[in-house]
């Protein structure tokens, strides 16, 4: 571990140092870090972890789900992400669903990870990252990453301080990828979409994802010439044709080539174009279908703008077309409109395909053979998971989920990496295939937290020690997880700076069961969820009072344990007797639960969670199964 | 369109990667130094309208991604542009180097007659100089460009260079070098211009296009 911790250090002592020079000669003038951080501290951050809102925060432009009906999906998507090749195989359908309903932020970076194949990926080829991370690269290309750095999302937390640590897992990201692929090089394109997934996850973890989007999702987007994206305008283009046919008479009267409009929306994949959580939903339909999302969303788009006849009388000319499509108007672009006109744009897989045949042959008509040659596109996840051969081993949950009904007991050993949840993985105890170098570490926080009153065991699971082990590249050394992982940790709830805001993410993340890193960045509700967690021993001395506010912060903060606990404590409302509450401080949650059975949606929850949930159960949890 | 001007020209800013194209843009039409952009993917705009000569003329600048691969991409906003902003930056030789593929492009892709100026940005940042102001000059003059150094961050020369680029297409309109109604000029007639063509003294911009034929 500590090995490990010096590598980092010595990386990172490096990276700073080419950040800050680059610093240096690009805008020096631009202000300290902590100008930069002083400035960040007094504005308000929303919950994606954008500085005052930028990214077009507004409370239109996102839906805010009940917390109940979150809970319900992170349960939904723990079962799916450990079954994952089942549902892939044979309930795709539920799956993409349940894509575009949106991914439950906690898991939103697993299970892009999964959709994208990068895990299978990052599993087949491990310690490739490290390799190619501890390479110098090549100084052409490093000088033009270093050169985009600060300006990748410059109003988020996590890219807002210079040389911090996002920056710097943004260059790692960057570079490991011209080393892995050196005749592709950097595009800086690439960098939106790198900074977009280290939101979600963790260096390596991006570094996969940021692979499969390159090469399988959008092949040739990035490479020299961007043939690719050329091609693809070309294909949007004749699709408006169908689509829309008034605005493709008028792109087509001011000579409005796709290339002038769709470069920045299809290479970003609308990451910089759209309102965050809109950026977020499509991101969970793209790495679900694949390609003809980004092309639906560029129709919608298109048609929303240029779709009308008053519209185009406004914007006669090529210009001023341009300037209209560069402002989109908000309102076409809240979540819920969006995604709801591109579930209906009638545009297929087959149909790209057709028309990319058809407008290949053009090209080469007009502009001979085309230059690079790229692999073949994939179209989404299930095409992606077919033609990547994997083993059951690949797509384990590394390192073990939390698992929501189950207090930590001995039958976690840290060595199986293995889901518990929900009983579907029924052969237990399956050796750690990838055993790593710190495992014996772990004793330091389990048995101290057998020890200790389990009033929140869920949150504080032992397994997150696992954590620097499964991430050897976490570049965070405020962030060292052994503590994290204790107990008693008190979670810092008042921090201002971004850095231990994302340390507070951290631990948030154990709670919602991913370990990734960053993913929690995004998932501010989770940080919040931590205040209520405070408020937990005034629960557990007076359970019938639990007082509303706290109410409503508890689904989030109990999660998992608490849903599932539900169905039956709704169905027997009797049951929240105090003493055997007060017993257990594990299951102080529940009077919050019995409170809440007014307002709670959750209670239709099938009954089969808990039953599912008591295959798996542990002396403890069959404890509280028998009670309730 | 409330906006009155003589004419319009389309003008461009290319140059490498990083040279500071965007800030430029920003700090001409904005007047304030954008510390906090993203680079620029395919390609941003800005427009102006300013006064040059007594004659009001709308900047509609497009500002293009300065990669190398996304040139490309970038050779579809170079049609018809009249006008174009040559950027380096003056602390990095590289870009400075690069300047003559940027110019053949401009040259053979916008039009003969595009009117450059090259302008060596960070002039602030003179302790890292690597391209001297007069090795630069002496390119310009070969090259047979304007020059000016300038600075997105200070705005030290920056409305000058978008002007300077201006009044030298202004006055090749005069003296007939230039004819707007040619297709892909970069220059349109505003509607303060169409007025005095319809009016019985004919502007000036009229009969230098007569004597240009």
């Amino acid at each position: 571990m500590a090995r490990i911790e010096n590598g980092r250090q010595s990386f990172d002592s490096r990276s700073m140092r080419t950040i800050s020079s680059s610093h240096m000669d690009d805008e020096s003038s631009v202000g300290s870090d902590s100008e930069i951080n002083g400035f960040t501290s007094d504005r308000h951050t929303d919950k994606y972890g954008f500085i005052g809102g930028a990214q077009q925060y507004s409370e239109e432009s996102a839906q805010d789900l009940p917390p109940e009906v979150l809970r319900q999906r992170e349960v939904k998507w723990l079962d799916m992400l450990s079954n994952w090749d089942k549902w892939m195989a044979k309930r795709h359908s539920k799956v993409r669903l349940r894509c575009q309903k949106g991914i439950p932020p906690s898991l939103r970076g697993r299970a892009w990870l999964y959709l994208s194949g990068g895990k299978v990926k990052k599993e087949q080829n491990q310690g490739k990252f490290q390799e190619l991370d501890s390479q110098a690269g090549d100084p052409k290309e490093l000088d033009v990453i270093e050169k985009d750095l600060h300006r990748q999302f410059p109003f988020h937390e996590m890219f807002v301080s210079r040389g911090g640590h996002g920056q710097q897992d943004l260059f790692r990201v960057l570079k490991a990828y011209t080393v892995y692929r050196p005749e592709e090089g950097y595009c800086q394109a690439q960098a939106p979409i790198a900074a977009v997934l280290l939101m979600h996850m963790p260096a390596e973890d991006a570094f996969w994802g940021l692979v499969q989007i390159c090469e399988k999702y959008l092949p040739g987007y990035y490479s020299a010439g961007l043939e690719a994206i050329q091609l693809d305008g070309e294909i949007l283009f004749a699709l408006m044709r169908r689509v829309s046919p008034l605005a493709y008479r008028h792109l087509e009267k001011h000579k409005m080539e796709p290339i002038l409009y769709m470069t920045e929306w299809f290479m970003c994949a609308f990451s910089r174009t759209l309102p965050w959580a809109s950026v977020l939903r499509v991101w969970d339909m793209f790495l679900c279908d694949g390609v003809k999302i980004i092309f639906r969303v560029g129709l919608v788009l298109l048609k929303c703008m240029l779709g009308t006849r008053e519209k185009l009388k406004a914007c006669q000319g090529q210009y001023e077309t341009m300037a209209l499509l560069r402002t989109i108007d908000p309102q076409y672009m809240t979540e819920g409109f969006l995604v709801r006109e591109v579930l209906e744009v009638a545009v297929s897989e087959r149909d790209i395909e057709r028309e990319h045949h058809v407008q290949l042959k053009r090209w080469r008509k007009t502009h001979g053979e085309l230059h690079h040659k790229c692999p073949p596109r994939m179209h989404g996840a299930r095409a992606i998971m077919a033609s990547e051969p994997h083993s059951r081993q690949d797509l384990r949950q590394n390192p073990t989920i939390v698992v929501p009904l189950l207090p930590p007991t001995p039958t976690f050993k840290l060595k199986e990496k293995k889901s518990k949840k929900k009983g579907s993985m029924k052969k237990s105890v399956i050796p750690n295939p990838y055993p790593l170098p710190g495992d014996p570490q772990p004793p330091l926080s389990e048995p101290s937290l057998s020890q200790l009153p389990l009033s929140q065991p869920p949150l504080y699971h032992p397994h997150l020690s696992q954590s620097p082990l499964s991430h050897p590249p976490l570049s965070h050394p405020p962030l060292s997880h052994p503590s994290l992982s204790h107990p008693l940790l008190n979670v810092p709830i008042d921090c201002s700076l971004p850095q231990q805001k994302a340390l507070n993410d951290h631990v948030a993340l154990n709670d919602h069961v991913s370990l990734n890193d960053h993913v929690a960045l995004n998932d501010h509700v989770s940080l919040n969820d931590h205040v209520a967690l405070n408020d937990q021993p005034v629960l557990n001395d007076q359970p019938v009072l639990n007082d509303q506010p706290a109410l409503n912060d508890q689904p989030a903060l109990n999660d998992q344990p608490a849903l599932n606990d539900q169905p039956a404590l709704n169905d027997q409302p009797a049951l929240n007797d105090q003493p055997a509450l007060n017993d257990q401080p594990a299951l102080n949650d529940q009077p919050t639960l019995n409170d809440q059975l007014a307002v709670d949606v959750q209670c239709p929850l099938k009954v089969s969670p808990t039953q599912k949930s008591t295959q798996s159960l542990s002396s403890t949890e069959a404890d509280q199964d028998t009670y309730l | 369109m409330s906006e009155t001007y003589d004419f319009l020209f389309k003008f461009l800013v290319i140059g490498n990667a990083g040279t500071g194209k965007s800030c430029l843009l920003h700090q001409f039409i904005e007047k304030r130094f954008k510390d906090d952009s993203n680079h620029t993917i395919g390609v941003e705009f800005g427009s102006k309208i300013i006064n040059v000569v007594n004659k009001y003329v709308k900047l509609q600048i497009w500002d293009t991604a300065g990669q190398e691969r996304f040139r490309s991409v970038t050779r579809s906003y170079y049609r018809g542009a009249a006008g174009a902003l040559l950027v380096y930056d003056i602390t990095s030789r590289e870009t400075y180097n690069a300047l003559t593929n940027w110019l053949t492009d401009a040259r053979m892709l916008a039009s003969q007659n595009i009117v450059i100026i090259l302008c060596g940005n960070k002039k602030d940042l003179d302790a890292d100089r690597e391209v001297t102001f007069l090795e630069a000059s002496r390119f310009a003059q070969e090259n047979e460009l304007m020059f000016l150094e300038t600075s997105a961050l200070t705005g030290e020369n920056v409305e000058e260079a978008f002007i300077q680029c201006a009044r030298k297409i202004l006055n090749k309109i005069e003296s007939g070098e230039l004819d707007p109604e040619r297709m892909g000029s970069g220059i349109q007639y505003g509607d303060a211009a169409l007025r005095q063509l319809r009016s019985p003294r004919r502007g000036q911009a009229e009969s230098a296009q007569e004597c240009g034929c």
